[in-house]
């Protein structure tokens, strides 16, 4: 059996050494690499592989995938899931129609406020490496939170985007965190980023919640991801929102992730 | 009724456009990058014309769709003429010739140069028509941001033509190498594999009016698409009759089958 697995270099070598390793000892492991990949019209007959695993964002890694995905080897997860997965206002809207509770959301031309009071200013685009750094500023009984990242792509560099997505700021307790790998569920509460920064000093495994259960299939099936995490807020009435899901789960935070993962795949390439 | 027109411009095709549905009596409203906000506020038209490919407009459509607003173009179609590599794999998909491209950053297209055959064309990725694009004679003419990821596409030398559709109608013009949509263009004589290629173009994606940009290679003769366009212009139509009247009408025929 064989596995092709895509990725950048910042996942391949900060988040998947032993996830590699692993698989390394269970199958035949080839890699793509996003930054040293040459993508080329000629590639749609060449590969050999059972499966395709995707830990990568970029515009080639899709493009590679599509070509894949012309053929029948199956990749996780799939172009549309990243697409979808990348871009919040798609992700936002697809799981709204689908019933997952979300927080209420705007994307507006800078100048127009959102039609709610209390907000994040989040990017638009989630794909580049760089960590989240909030601003927060408080006024008037009102909270408004800004994604450096986001007031600066909004006015200048190649984004220049001249918008903000905005969501409803929910205030919560406790920030959830859950790991779906194919039907597995693996849940985590933290204090939220914006209560405590390092969010793995406060993190802890939890029982799973079936609610979160019901909305984490939803989602990932709205958005068409196999492997993701998803972010919950819990709101004063008792109310989950989910605020975030991610193609790309850094699933070292789960005890035996790697293996986990690698298992699942292989599970999947035999189908 | 009420008709939204997502659109960068509020002047050209767009406000030709305008024009024509209001004079029958509808109420229409461009969405440009000053006033489109993407939220339910949309659901207040009947109808949206997706004129304009850029991110903020597709976003705009999917989520129309999502919310069952009938919209024309269809979004996934308009998406896949705006990225170059769905584009080439829309070009095959019809049964066509494209050019060859590659797709990398520079370090790796450095250590594959040999497979490179200079001149090639520098596009933008998410870009569709000539902006941008620029021709690229050795490893020296590209940008070495290690970061960038490169598009490159294959030259070729020949003829260039721009042709545009709507339905039946064909209009094959000769232009100049790299030049967009706007400089002046003369007619020429239909040709029938020009006619053919539009053919299957049109019966492959069930488009009704559009352009493809060709080139005939002059050594071997034989015709590449380039680039595709699901709503361009049309600065340069030749043909007997008004255009806007026959793509007007070709949208509201467009809206009475996604309405049902």
């Amino acid at each position: 059996m064989k596995i092709g697995f895509i990725s950048d270099n910042y996942h391949l070598e900060k988040k998947s050494v032993e996830f590699v390793k692993y698989l390394k000892t269970k199958v035949e492991v080839s890699l793509y690499i996003e930054e040293s990949f040459l993508l080329k019209d000629s590639l749609v007959s060449d590969f050999e592989e059972d499966l395709f695993f995707v830990k990568a964002k970029g515009e080639l890694a899709l493009g590679l995938i599509k070509l894949i995905e012309k053929t029948s080897i199956p990749v996780i997860n799939s172009s549309k899931g990243i697409w979808n997965a990348i871009h919040r206002f798609l992700n936002s809207m697809l799981m709204e129609k689908a019933g997952v509770p979300v927080p209420d959301f705007s994307l507006n031309p800078i100048g127009v406020v959102p039609p709610f009071t209390d907000y994040i200013i989040k990017n638009i685009v989630d794909r580049k490496v760089y960590a989240f750094a909030p601003k927060i500023e408080k006024k008037n009984g009102q909270i408004h939170v800004k994604d450096e990242r986001a007031l600066n792509e909004a006015v200048g560099g190649e984004e220049n985007y001249r918008y903000y997505f905005y969501q409803q700021f929910i205030k919560s307790k406790w920030e959830y965190k859950v790991y779906g790998i194919g039907e597995q569920l693996f849940f985590y509460k933290q204090l939220p980023l914006l209560v405590n920064p390092n969010k793995t000093e406060s993190r802890q495994k939890i029982e799973d919640i079936q609610e979160l259960k019901e909305i984490a299939f939803k989602a990932m099936e709205a958005v068409d991801l196999k492997i993701a995490s998803i972010d919950f807020l819990k709101s004063k009435e008792g109310n989950y929102f989910l605020t975030d899901i991610n193609c790309c789960p850094n699933f070292n935070y789960i005890k035996n992730g790697h293996k986990i993962v690698a298992d699942y795949l292989i599970e999947e390439a035999k189908k | 009724m009420k008709i939204g027109i997502l659109s960068k411009r509020t002047k050209m095709l767009a406000g030709k456009l305008k024009v024509f549905f209001e004079n029958r009596g509808d109420e229409v409203t461009i969405y440009t990058d000053k006033n489109l906000i993407l939220n339910e506020n949309l659901f207040q038209n009947d109808f949206f014309i997706l004129k304009s490919k850029k991110l903020f407009y597709l976003y705009a459509a999917f989520y129309l769709e999502a919310n069952n607003i009938p919209i024309f173009p269809n979004p996934e179609l308009t998406f896949r003429h705006k990225n170059r590599i769905e584009a080439h794999f829309m070009i095959k998909q019809a049964g066509l010739t494209a050019p060859d491209y590659y797709f990398g950053t520079f370090e790796t297209l450095r250590k594959n140069k040999d497979k490179l055959n200079f001149p090639l064309l520098l596009k933008p990725i998410m870009s569709s028509g000539s902006r941008g694009i620029k021709i690229i004679k050795s490893l020296e003419d590209l940008p070495k941001d290690a970061n960038q990821l490169i598009y490159l596409e294959e030259y070729l030398n020949g003829t260039h033509y721009d042709v545009y559709f709507i339905k039946d109608e064909i209009c094959q013009l000769e232009k100049p190498p790299l030049s967009n949509e706007h400089v002046d263009m003369n007619k020429v004589a239909l040709s029938d594999d020009v006619k053919e290629i539009i053919i299957k173009w049109k019966n492959t994606f069930n488009i009704p009016f559009g352009h493809l940009d060709m080139v005939r290679e002059e050594n071997t003769e034989k015709l590449y698409v380039v680039d595709p366009g699901n709503f361009p212009e049309f600065t340069n139509w030749k043909r007997e009759g008004d255009f806007i009247v026959k793509i007007g009408n070709i949208i509201l025929e467009q809206y009475n089958q996604l309405k049902i």
